[in-house]
């Protein structure tokens, strides 16, 4: 399992649930998030595809981040 | 050190600005430095003149002084009218609408050139066509334009290959144009390996430009341009053969040779660097008035070939000075032939015009001075952006012709983003280099090599390319012989073609 | 990511975060990027190569050059700035007089009921209204109450 912590300052929340109904189909993805941080678990059928998968998934939310930002 | 210029050297120790205009300086050769003004006017000064000009030494009056103010570099004298006219005249495109209009009429090719980026396809290909349907739409299209002026560019693939779909839009575009009144021209982008007489003759008849590409010495040109031997021994030879005879036709209808022939360009590959000479008398023998020297460009199979056909650029330059210095001693002889990219930066630098070559003027012409068209009816920004696609980048893709209206094409949100990217004056490098007002690099290309549209100018091959070009002309202009003058501001001269319009 | 990274500490003062978001975008084709602000005004950006097993020299061209691209994207926002209004204006024109003047079709489509736009110098508004006689609204009658 890898888990990612998107800091709320820095990732927007809905662009990082977008990038979870994205990469759904890939993995098991668990939400969560605390005062400060989205929060995605990523569990993969290996350690190798869990990398992968948690690197997309994270570079989708940035740059759907970045994207809705400069459209604000 | 600013721009190449080393105060300590030249024994300046703290500077004065408050005579200076804004301006800003590049070193281009031993003892000259050049200044350019926020207007684009220049002057050259030696290190004598700078240190004069750092110390705020000007003596009203003595040439310095004359020199200075001449080009607008002194606050007190600066004319505000006359510098925003200058840049208004070099931005005279500017808010004109596209007058190019690639049309990729096919992908189909007969040759296969080992740096292609037209991403061709085979003879069989004929799904690549262009339809009839989506031509006739690609037409109405480019006549949307608020440009009154069009050119439509016939490229592939070989367009000759689709020579029915090329006359369906000549005579389709004709026929439109009769209600529209734009000045309608058309270009021909070809390899002349499948030209006939029954061809030319159209083509004559209904005025079409012709370009081609030689590059150079026989062996050089069949090596990179390999055409099958069904089609001819050497495709060398059939494109020297169909120049002359296209060139024979314009002479013998009474049309000046010195204006109307078959334009070629260059692409140069490493196998091409040592034999400058025998290119430009390659060109020269074939009776051509210019030669353009184009180092390879990042699109298309250069990708995959560039170990064996590229080069690093300082390599490059070497090969473009003495080239041109070998063309500046023909023009000496008396012989009429210019270079290309010379004539487009020395326009700008000389006359303070802009020749409106696409891929050097700012912004530049993605979008909102060229579209291209594929054969499917796909439009792009630009024929490099539609060669991205076919690597598999859509991003430079603006609509199509079935779906999308001429405004939403051209409003479109990357054309927003390139025409914010190709403007210099944002760009870090560009915006203080002394070169600023007469450069340009297409957004598309600093995508394709840097993965950002505004491009990192220190680490670009094309900026490098620029400015070495241009820090060639302007130590030219240093040396100070009369003779050269004369003859680069020549080659600055635009002759309108007018046989070739139509519609005027 | 573990293995295959590289950390690169970035001081919000030198580089706003406007410019790491740009030059993180050029760069998901490339890696993995990850951001994070362990304290105020510091960012990290986290660079995974896309391949297992990436040697040292290519973590290192990965990193120099994002650093080369924020620099870049951190000036460039600068730049922009004090340039803004040619820039502006310049795209305005060139768009603008790319697509002309709107058709009869055009504003057949356009939506007139959206909000219209902010307009703090009152242009928009006619002389009348901004400079006539403001005459006071007529005195309620009880007929008007309901």
């Amino acid at each position: 399992m890898r888990e990612l912590r998107f800091p709320k300052e820095l990732y927007l929340g809905e662009q990082v649930d977008a990038a979870l109904n994205v990469f759904a189909r890939f993995g098991r993805l668990e939400r969560d998030e605390d005062e400060l941080t989205w929060i995605v678990r990523v569990h993969a059928a290996s350690a190798a595809k869990e990398r992968r998968l948690a690197g997309e998934l994270a570079n989708y939310a940035l740059g759907a981040t970045i994207r809705a930002r400069g459209e604000r | 050190m600013s721009a190449g210029v080393d105060f300590a050297a030249l024994g300046l120790e703290g500077l004065r600005v408050d005579h200076a205009a804004p301006f800003r300086m590049r070193r281009v050769a031993e003892g000259a430095t050049v200044l350019t003004a926020l207007d684009g006017r220049f002057a050259i000064l030696d290190d004598d003149e700078l240190r004069a000009f750092a110390r705020g030494e000007v003596e009203e009056g003595s040439p310095l002084f004359e020199k200075l103010a001449g080009a607008n570099l002194l606050a007190d004298s600066f004319d505000v009218p006359a510098a925003a006219e200058m840049l208004r005249a070099r931005r005279s495109f500017v808010g004109a609408g596209p007058n190019l209009h690639v049309f990729v009429v096919t992908l189909r090719c007969n040759t296969s050139c080992v740096y292609c980026h037209a991403s061709r396809a085979n003879m069989d290909a004929v799904h690549t066509d262009m339809t009839p349907e989506v031509a006739e739409k690609c037409v109405d299209f480019a006549l949307s334009t608020t440009n009154p002026s069009v050119t439509i560019e016939f490229q592939g693939g070989e367009p000759l290959v689709a020579f029915d779909v090329m006359k369906h839009v000549i005579e389709y575009a004709l026929e439109r144009n009769a209600n529209l009144g734009k000045e309608l021209e058309f270009t021909l982008v070809s390899n002349l390996s499948l030209m006939d007489e029954e061809k030319l003759a159209y083509l004559i008849d209904r005025r079409v430009q012709i370009c081609t590409s030689i590059d150079g010495p026989a062996d050089v040109h069949d090596q990179m341009r390999k055409l099958p031997k069904a089609y001819g021994e050497s495709g060398h030879a059939l494109t020297l053969e169909w120049t002359r005879r296209i060139n024979e036709r314009y002479r013998e209808m009474g049309l000046d040779e010195t204006l109307y022939h078959v334009e070629a360009l260059v692409t140069t590959t490493r196998a091409l660097l040592p034999r400058w000479k025998e290119l430009v008398d390659t060109y020269v023998d074939l009776g051509c008035r210019a030669l353009f020297l184009r180092p390879l460009d990042p699109f298309g199979f250069a990708d995959k070939t560039g170990d064996r056909i590229d080069y690093p650029r300082e390599e490059y330059l070497e090969y473009y000075r003495r080239a041109v210095d070998y063309v500046i001693e023909l023009n000496r002889e008396g012989v009429e032939i210019l270079e290309r990219y010379a004539a487009i930066f020395l326009t700008k630098i000389l006359r303070g015009e802009d020749p409106n070559f696409l891929d050097i003027r700012q912004p530049a012409g993605a979008g909102i001075g060229q579209l291209a068209y594929n054969y499917d009816g796909q439009i792009f920004t630009c024929d490099e952006g539609r060669m991205l696609h076919e690597m598999g980048d859509d991003s430079f893709r603006l609509g199509d012709v079935h779906t999308s209206s001429y405004r939403d094409v051209v409003g479109h949100p990357t054309v927003r983003a390139v025409v914010i990217a190709g403007q210099l004056a944002g760009l870090p490098d560009c915006n203080d280099c002394a070169y600023q007002l007469y450069c340009g690099v297409p957004p598309v290309h600093s995508h394709k090599t840097q993965g950002s549209i505004f491009g990192r100018m220190r680490e670009s091959t094309l900026c490098q390319v620029h400015k070495g070009i241009q820090d060639y002309l302007f130590a030219k202009l240093a040396e100070g012989d009369a003779e050269t003058r004369a003859i680069l501001e020549r080659w600055t001269t635009i002759r309108p073609r007018e046989h070739f319009l139509h519609g005027a | 990511m573990g293995d295959g990274s590289v950390e690169l500490f970035v001081d919000e003062s030198l580089y706003p975060l406007e410019a790491v978001y740009g030059a993180s975008f050029t760069f998901l084709d490339r890696c993995f990027v990850f951001l994070d602000r362990p304290q105020p005004g510091r960012l990290r950006v986290i660079l995974s190569a896309k391949k297992l097993g990436a040697s040292p020299e290519v973590l290192r061209e990965m990193v120099g050059e994002f650093a080369n691209e924020l620099l870049a994207c951190a000036w460039r926002e600068k730049i922009t700035e004090r340039n803004r209004a040619t820039i502006e204006a310049v795209t305005m024109q060139a768009i603008g007089g790319a697509m002309g003047p709107p058709s009869l079709d055009d504003l057949e489509d356009f939506d007139f009921t959206e909000e219209p736009f902010e307009d703090p110098l009152g242009i928009a508004m006619s002389w009348e209204e901004k400079y006539g006689k403001k005459t006071a609204p007529p005195a309620a009658t009880e007929g008007d109450e309901e």
